[in-house]
């Protein structure tokens, strides 16, 4: 089963996609795909807090921020992943250059190497963000990330067996509601 | 009238394509330093027509109706611009109502108003 979750921040994505991910991994293991790169001491809190909320749910970590395809190998056929999220997953991608250039691939670098993994593992849970519905006028790097990752979302969101996205704790389906 | 609105870049002019029956000659696609040709079938990211409209004073809502022909076999297209921070920039910030009162106007009109995610459709009426 492949479940794609968007929506705006502090809506009840995370909860909604971990509470789903624990009920599908009955046959196997549960595990939490760690898409984060500390920078600071700042991140490391945050790491740290994320840790704390998951504690006593039953998650292994794997610490993949980027080149999800090099992992290939250690997935875990029956296991159940949340990805939590496909928006840090593009930002390590898109600006990892030492150079300070946008990797112009990153978008289909990594919606390609997310569907490989999905396809390889039981059950995979994405969280993404809806950044697309303010009105501002970006640059042009910022306008590379926004349209990158509405294609990495519609992307998986087409191989997934459920799409849904979620307001005020309350979620509006897309597809595949009756698997749920 | 179908009115098709969402996200930027979530896929609602390839939906208008698919389920209309439309090519890019019967799009028109707005652009905030123009007045717009309101008489293509297709009138895409009408967010812009809006844009421009308060740069010059004038209420999207009322040149949309005073000007647009066979309203009601046209299909609207508008980037849902309404769910950031209030905009620092006046003009800005004028811009996000006034686009706001003319999708009101215009989903009152229209047969069906869906709203794409993802790629995916949602009927809202």
């Amino acid at each position: 089963m492949r479940i794609y979750i968007s929506g705006g921040a502090k809506n009840g994505k995370s909860m909604f996609a971990q509470e789903i991910a624990k009920k599908l991994s009955s046959e196997g293991h549960l595990w939490y795909l760690a898409t984060m790169e500390p920078h600071d001491d700042e991140d490391l809190a945050r790491i740290a807090r994320h840790r704390d909320e998951r504690a006593g749910w039953g998650f292994r970590t794997a610490e993949w921020g980027r080149n999800i395809a090099l992992h290939c190998e250690e997935i875990d056929c029956k296991g159940t992943y949340l990805v939590d999220s496909v928006t840090a997953l593009l930002s390590n991608e898109m600006f990892s250059g030492m150079s300070g250039e946008i990797n112009k691939n990153a978008a289909d670098k990594t919606a390609e190497e997310l569907l490989a993994f999905s396809e390889k593992a039981e059950n995979v849970v994405f969280v993404s963000d809806n950044i697309f519905c303010d009105a501002a006028f970006y640059d042009e790097w910022t306008d590379s990330y926004r349209e990158g990752l509405a294609k990495v979302d519609r992307t998986i969101a087409e191989k997934c067996d459920v799409v849904a996205e979620f307001s005020c704790g309350q979620i509006i389906f897309y597809k595949g509601a009756e698997l749920i | 009238m179908e009115l098709i609105i969402g996200g930027a870049f979530q896929g609602k002019t390839e939906y208008a394509k698919e389920n209309f029956g439309i090519g890019n000659e019967d799009i028109f696609v707005c652009n905030k330093d123009f007045a717009p040709e309101l008489d293509k079938k297709c009138i895409a990211h009408i967010e812009r027509f809006s844009f421009w409209c308060v740069e010059h004073g004038i209420e999207p809502a009322e040149y949309f109706f005073e000007h647009a022909k066979n309203i009601g076999d046209m299909i609207i297209i508008s980037d849902d611009i309404s769910c950031g921070v209030v905009p620092i920039d006046k003009t800005e910030r004028a811009w996000r109502e006034a686009n706001g009162r003319l999708l009101i106007k215009l989903s009152k009109e229209a047969e069906h108003v869906t709203r794409i995610f993802c790629g995916l459709s949602q009927r809202l009426k």
